[in-house]
């Protein structure tokens, strides 16, 4: 076997594997042990089998050390130290550190036998000498095992199969067969995760069950009835059959072995692809989707019908196989958020602060592209979060308020957007400092005298402004906000922001679900066309049925009873100076607030495919992206939010 | 013989509706508990071939009451009868030994189908 083939992939499962142990640190470091030291067991034990699959033995050797402290943990039932703890980060800190080295193909450096020394010992020291760790049943989700059979044929990758430590207690018997059974609950059962339990334990009567996908520990309300079982029994398919019937509330069984590399795909229904890849097969959809769109105008020009028929038919697969595309491209959110219960701990006891961190919606999707782009805006968010939105223990008690500082991150599914929220109840920011601060620098009138959350996003937004000491220090926001605000806003999302003083501050991105292709409204202005992303375009009229006026200066349209900013975009956008060509008013929705904007012409909505802008800081202001047209042609798109 | 049961709520309705539903399909009602402490102690006086149990009961919960009963009768058939968001506690309950579960508000055929299967395991 080719190894070497097999190593990415390998690191990539360790890193979810470790992530995961990130995770469950954190839980250990709550006092919540029960789930938290079982999930570090089944990962490291996991880690530990692929390494020894792939022949990195300081990596197995480590994963082993930590395991078997695991274990004396899980037995001893005490609760986990600080002492503990830190090992435990410093042990896969380690783990971390050799698989690197392994995939890397690295010498090896050889692991430390002062840390395996000391792991052992505690281990020795909680369970005397674990002699009690023969009874344990570990639980390995059945995808993981149909990954093992499937991509480490080797002889070390049975010992993933095997329950651990169980194989002493109740020998399998010498004809079990390992086998799948995917279970679909009839729709209408309730409780379909207790149903999932009793369909096991009957199961269990029959043959030693390996574990489940999902693995029945994880269950939720939102569980949809489906799921895989492992099972190693010497029972027959039917008898395997009738004892999952016999638990009711099943609509369908498929009992199948999992030796049959088909059974395995059908079972396993994932497939891991380069990144790259995937990226590929967009671009290519999106150049496809160029050319149909020229292809569609050929045809309609031609006359031909057969032509225009085919035309047709292309034009309808080619947007079915980029809708296939996109959603393979969706990951849940989850994927980055694992990483930010451990940043949010370290950053918290760096800065002494006691934060009682939770996250909701992990399972929300996002394309995978869009997930990359937004990890640093939310570590920005959390950290501004910890560091200035929310109090120390003693500033809190002294307000009334537990100790803890909540921060919650949160994933919601609103229409055709995804929000992403870090909320916190710590002080809020303080307007008044705010304002005094952009009157100071001439950034708001002099007259105003309150700011509303928009005003409060817009100036927060703007480069050098939050940066500023007396806010940052008083006021406890800003550093950065420019940054994430800017980032959002290039993803084609919007940045808010509630906040009330004392009580805590909110920001919320706002993003579309995918950032690839968007339909857009093609405008003419000056010699240019520019693309305006539809989902922001509310209508577009004939500029002369609008009446119009100024108000304080500025140009303003008035429309039934509203009255909106005039943006005439040939003088935004550098255009030709005069302004008398336009004949054509859009009307947009600048993150919350309606602009009109004139141009000179209306040219037709069209899907688009968002090419990476690099352009020089400043010629961006305006745009968060560039495309290229059905004939060719390069087109900017508009980043609407700047232009309110 | 009709198979014997006993019904363990703390709500009269609760049992007289379970009952009603248990004695129409041919069941003997041969006893009714009001807390956990007296489930256990009735599973011993009467060994019914079939225990409904509520999740939240005085004295002693349901889920407790199925972790005696079974420590002590390991082949007890007992029925959870959970309202709409206990699952986390019907989990528990199958866990410590209870055979299945319906959800309230009863239908009647949905109740027989648990029953049976419990009977049957």
């Amino acid at each position: 076997m080719d190894i070497a083939r097999y190593a990415e992939l390998f690191r990539t499962e360790v890193r979810e594997h470790l992530a995961g142990i990130d995770e469950s640190l954190v839980l250990l470091a709550d006092g919540q042990n029960d789930g938290a030291v079982d999930a570090l067991f089944r990962a490291t034990h996991t880690i530990k089998g692929m390494a020894g699959a792939m022949g990195y033995a300081s990596v197995e050797q480590m994963a082993h050390a930590t395991e078997t402290l695991l274990a004396a943990v899980r037995d001893s039932e005490s609760p986990a130290d600080a002492t503990l703890l830190s090992l435990l980060y410093e042990a896969t800190d380690a783990l971390a550190q050799h698989v690197d080295d392994a995939v890397d193909g690295q010498a090896e450096r050889p692991v430390s036998l002062a840390l395996l020394e000391r792991l052992a010992s505690v281990a020795d020291s909680l369970d005397g000498g674990r002699a009690t760790r023969t009874t344990a049943s570990w639980r390995v989700p059945v995808a993981e095992l149909a990954m093992m059979t499937d991509v480490f044929p080797s002889p070390q990758a049975a010992e993933v199969h095997e329950p651990h430590g169980a194989a002493s207690d109740t020998p399998p018997e010498p004809t079990a067969v390992q086998r799948v059974i995917a279970v679909t609950l009839a729709q209408d059962a309730p409780l379909k995760c207790v149903r999932a339990q009793i369909v096991i334990a009957r199961l269990e009567q029959l043959g030693t069950v390996q574990g489940s996908d999902p693995s029945v520990e994880t269950l939720t309300d939102a569980f949809d009835g489906v799921f895989t079982v492992a099972i190693s029994s010497s029972r027959t398919e039917a008898e395997l059959e009738a004892a999952v019937r016999s638990a009711g509330d099943v609509a369908r069984v498929v009992v199948r072995a999992p030796e049959l590399r088909r059974a395995v795909r059908d079972v396993l229904r994932h497939v891991r692809i380069d990144l790259k890849r995937l990226d590929a097969l967009l671009d290519l959809v999106g150049e496809l989707v160029i050319t149909r769109d020229r292809l569609l105008r050929v045809a309609d020009g031609s006359g031909d019908r057969q032509v225009m028929v085919a035309a047709q038919e292309t034009s309808r697969l080619v947007s079915a196989l980029q809708d296939e595309i996109l959603q393979a491209r969706m990951v849940p959110v989850g994927q980055v958020f694992d990483r930010f219960p451990r940043l949010v701990r370290d950053v918290a006891r760096d800065l002494g602060k006691e934060i009682a961190f939770t996250m909701e919606g992990r399972d929300i999707t996002l394309d995978r592209s869009m997930l990359d782009a937004i990890g640093d805006p939310i570590v920005h968010l959390l950290r501004n979060a910890i560091d200035h939105g929310l109090e120390t223990a003693e500033e809190r008690q002294a307000a009334g308020k537990p100790p803890a500082g909540r921060l919650i991150l949160r994933a919601v599914r609103d229409r055709a957007a995804i929000v992403i929220a870090v909320e916190d109840d710590g002080r809020g920011i303080d307007r008044d400092q705010v304002l005094v601060r952009a009157i100071a620098q001439g950034r708001v009138e002099r007259n105003i005298t309150s700011l509303s959350d928009d005003d409060l996003v817009k100036l927060l937004a703007q480069p050098g402004f939050s940066t500023a000491k007396a806010v940052t220090s008083v006021s406890g926001r800003g550093v950065g906000i420019d940054v994430v605000a800017s980032r959002v806003r290039a993803l084609g999302g919007a940045l808010d922001i509630e906040t009330m003083p004392g009580r805590g501050t909110m920001f919320s991105l706002r993003l579309p679900v995918t950032l690839a292709i968007v339909r857009a409204l093609l405008v003419q202005v000056g010699e240019r066309i520019y693309a305006v992303p539809s989902a922001h375009v509310l209508e577009a009229l004939e500029f002369d049925s609008v009446e119009r006026l100024t108000l304080r200066g500025r140009e303003a349209v008035s429309m039934r009873d509203d009255v909106l900013p005039l943006v005439r975009l040939r003088q935004v956008f550098g255009e030709a100076a005069h302004d008398d060509a336009g004949t054509q008013l859009i009307v947009v929705d600048a993150g919350g607030k309606r602009v009109a904007c004139k141009v000179d012409a209306l040219l037709g909505q069209q899907d688009i495919v968002v090419k990476p802008f690099d352009a020089v800081r400043g010629a961006t202001a305006h745009f968060s992206g560039a495309t290229i047209l059905g004939d060719g042609s390069p087109a900017l798109i508009v980043d609407v939010g700047s232009l309110a | 013989m009709s198979r014997t049961v006993l019904i363990c709520d703390d709500a009269i309705f609760m049992r007289t509706m379970v009952g009603d539903i248990l004695q129409q399909a041919g069941f003997e009602i041969v006893g009714e508990a009001e807390t956990g402490l007296q489930a256990v102690e009735k599973y011993r006086q009467l060994q019914p071939d079939l225990v409904t149990m509520d999740i939240v009961m005085p004295d002693m919960g349901g889920i407790d009451a199925v972790r005696e009963i079974t420590k002590a009768h390991p082949s007890a058939r007992i029925l959870m009868c959970s309202a709409m968001g206990q699952q986390a506690l019907v989990v528990e309950a199958i866990q410590a030994g209870a055979k299945d579960f319906v959800v309230k508000p009863f239908q009647p055929s949905r109740v027989l189908e648990a029953v049976q299967r419990v009977l049957a395991a």
